[in-house]
């Protein structure tokens, strides 16, 4: 069966994984709003107030969709009702993708926006912007690792490992930013820089996740049978 | 329909006739009525900010002729039309989510406000800026902002203006409203709004103003319009708690009556608050000295706005709960002045500038040019076109009015 001929079944599973997820998304929602409404009353506590409330919002939200939407549907078996409809390995693995795009997507789109917006129309440095757009795209790649992970692998410990691994990894990440003078130089200016190495390092960013997700796929694609 | 829906009695009572709108039922009149007064006292709220003296320095229209009689008025209508808005906002949004759900009303809205918001927002702000540049470099008696502006467009090397959503900053926070109302329900809100409910209107009378206080110390006094691309809190404080007040007292009539032994009191009682608040003002008036209210000027802000916003709404449903043709026309036509009026309120009070008028003849004059070239377009461009899907009045479906 082509996945597309499955589509009211996909639907079906995204809207499952929506009604399981509302209320914590809304929270994350109004959370997100509460630091962009922080971060732009442009005063420094208020501004690194907000931008440590949306990093936090981010990382939930990410390793939030993932553990409700794949680890705790295997923990409470909802994962053997879904292999008694008729869905292929592929049409799961597509339910999956679309709700995670949704549970993560929208309100990461929303804040990479209103993050941009921020440092664009206050008097915070727009130099900071490329930054800032290079420690989402950590956040990015974070979780589209940690989602491949938990639709590869079953094991409950290496999932979690995977997920605090690649978010904690923020920490070093930001650091070694601060260490390329390309980067770290034009932060305080007004001058939106795009060195070669900011390029590179989005780009690399980007690109990873797309494999990512795409290799999760095509193992998928290949599956005959959900193990 | 049941009480419950919130329909005013003498809608139930009208006979309906069918595909008549001024006749349907389900048509709430005072809140239409209520809503074509507060877009006209939004024309006249803007018109007047050119001939007020405390906002000479701030507002490009400003003209030479000013009187302080209008900012004893317009800082009055200030405080409280656009909290009226907010409120009519939350009750109909909550009317249609009882009736249809979120999703509906997200579908509904994104058609009815961010859609115009994304189309027209380029089309204001260019209008806005290309009569004000013009008008910088032609008018021979500017304001100090034209002044500005004539110095600023000089420069060689001048930095872009910062992004702005001008007038629209409403529809912008009526989208964030729409989406924390759906926050606020998902997480049992539903709760909460029962046992606000429950309170006795005297002491919302009370509490609410406290609680807006706050917010409106953040910033200067009168409160300036959120007009920033990013959500202010103190605007998302001030303006949610009276699209909330909306939300929440829709259905629910009896709370009104027991409103109305306060509701005679309401309104002498504001003015004698906004007789102390311009005595206030005018010891820290706004300017660089004074970026933030005084405590005393956020209370008396906080408590004229509830006041005269619930003296408003309530007063609407005694007073306004009739139909006629000429209000439910404006009611109609309420949206497109809303987009249309402040760009061309512009291009005609930059012609006046130059002119040796009055106040009162140039402020009557904008006023009247500015509805007439708004209805015009209204007849021309929006009412039987498919612009009246996203900006004309309510029209075929239900679903449009809420």
């Amino acid at each position: 069966m082509s996945p597309l001929a499955n589509l009211p079944m996909i639907r079906l599973l995204v809207a499952k994984d929506w009604d399981l997820f509302q209320r914590q998304l809304a929270a994350y929602v109004g959370a997100g709003i509460l630091a962009l409404a922080l971060i732009g009353s442009a005063k420094p506590w208020t501004f690194y107030l907000g931008s440590l409330l949306l990093l936090v919002v981010l990382v939930a939200a990410a390793c939030f969709a993932i553990s409700t939407s794949l680890l705790t549907e295997r923990k409470e078996r909802t994962l053997g009702f879904v292999m008694s409809l008729p869905v292929t390995p592929l049409d799961f693995y597509l339910a999956k993708i679309a709700g995670n795009l949704v549970t993560f997507g929208v309100p990461f789109v929303v804040l990479v926006g209103g993050t941009a917006g921020v440092i664009l129309s206050t008097p915070v440095p727009d130099g900071l912007l490329v930054w800032s757009l290079l420690v989402f795209g950590h956040v990015l790649l974070a979780h589209a690792v940690s989602l491949s992970v938990a639709m590869a692998v079953e094991s409950e410990g290496w999932n979690t490992f995977a997920m605090i691994a690649s978010m904690v990894l923020v920490n070093p990440f930001i650091m070694m930013l601060g260490q390329i003078p390309a980067i770290a130089g034009p932060m305080r200016g007004e001058a939106i820089v795009w060195s070669a190495e900011a390029i590179a390092i989005l780009s690399t960013q980007v690109l990873l996740s797309a494999a990512v997700i795409g290799f999760t796929g095509w193992v998928h694609c290949r599956k005959r049978a959900f193990y | 329909m049941p009480p419950a829906h919130g329909a005013p009695d003498d809608a139930r009572r009208v006979p309906h006739r069918p595909g008549d709108a001024m006749h349907d039922p389900s048509r709430m009149h005072h809140m239409d009525n209520l809503r074509a007064l507060a877009m006209l006292a939004g024309v006249l709220f803007h018109a007047a900010l050119a001939y007020s003296p405390l906002m000479q320095p701030f507002f490009p229209t400003a003209d030479r002729s000013n009187a302080a009689a209008v900012d004893a008025v317009i800082w009055f209508l200030h405080l409280f039309r656009m909290p009226v808005f907010f409120v009519v906002a939350g009750y109909f949004a909550a009317r249609m989510v009882q009736r249809r759900g979120f999703g509906a009303m997200f579908r509904d809205r994104m058609l009815r406000i961010l859609l115009p918001f994304v189309l027209f927002m380029p089309l204001v702000l260019w209008a806005l800026s290309a009569s004000t540049l013009h008008a910088a470099s032609t008018v021979a008696h500017p304001s100090p902002v034209l002044q500005w502006v004539a110095q600023f467009a000089a420069m060689d090397d001048a930095p872009p203006s910062p992004p702005s959503t001008a007038h629209l900053w409403f529809l912008y926070y009526l989208m964030l409203f729409y989406v924390l109302a759906w926050v606020v329900d998902t997480l049992g809100g539903a709760r909460i709004g029962a046992f606000l409910r429950g309170l006795h209107p005297a002491g919302l009378l009370v509490a609410l103003p406290l609680l807006l206080a706050p917010a409106l110390a953040m910033v200067s006094a009168p409160h300036p319009a959120p007009e920033s691309p990013l959500p202010q809190w103190w605007a998302l404080q001030f303006f949610g708690a009276f699209f909330a007040l909306g939300w929440l007292l829709q259905g629910h009539d009896a709370w009104f009556a027991r409103l109305r032994p306060v509701l005679p009191w309401l309104v002498p009682a504001s003015l004698a608050l906004h007789a102390l608040f311009l005595h206030q003002l005018s010891l820290h008036p706004p300017g660089p000295a004074n970026p933030a209210a005084t405590w005393s000027l956020a209370l008396l802000q906080a408590f004229t706005s509830v006041w005269m916003t619930l003296a408003c709404v309530a007063g609407a449903r005694l007073l306004l709960a009739w139909r006629t043709p000429l209000l439910r026309y404006l009611a109609d036509a309420s949206y497109w002045i809303y987009l249309a009026h402040l760009p061309v309120l512009f291009v005609v009070q930059y012609r006046l500038m130059d002119l040796d008028w009055h106040w009162g003849w140039k402020l009557s004059a904008s006023i009247a040019a500015t509805l007439a070239a708004c209805l015009a377009s209204y007849e021309l461009l929006v009412r039987r076109t498919p612009l009246r899907r996203l900006v004309g009045g309510a029209a075929t479906s239900p679903s449009v009015r809420g």
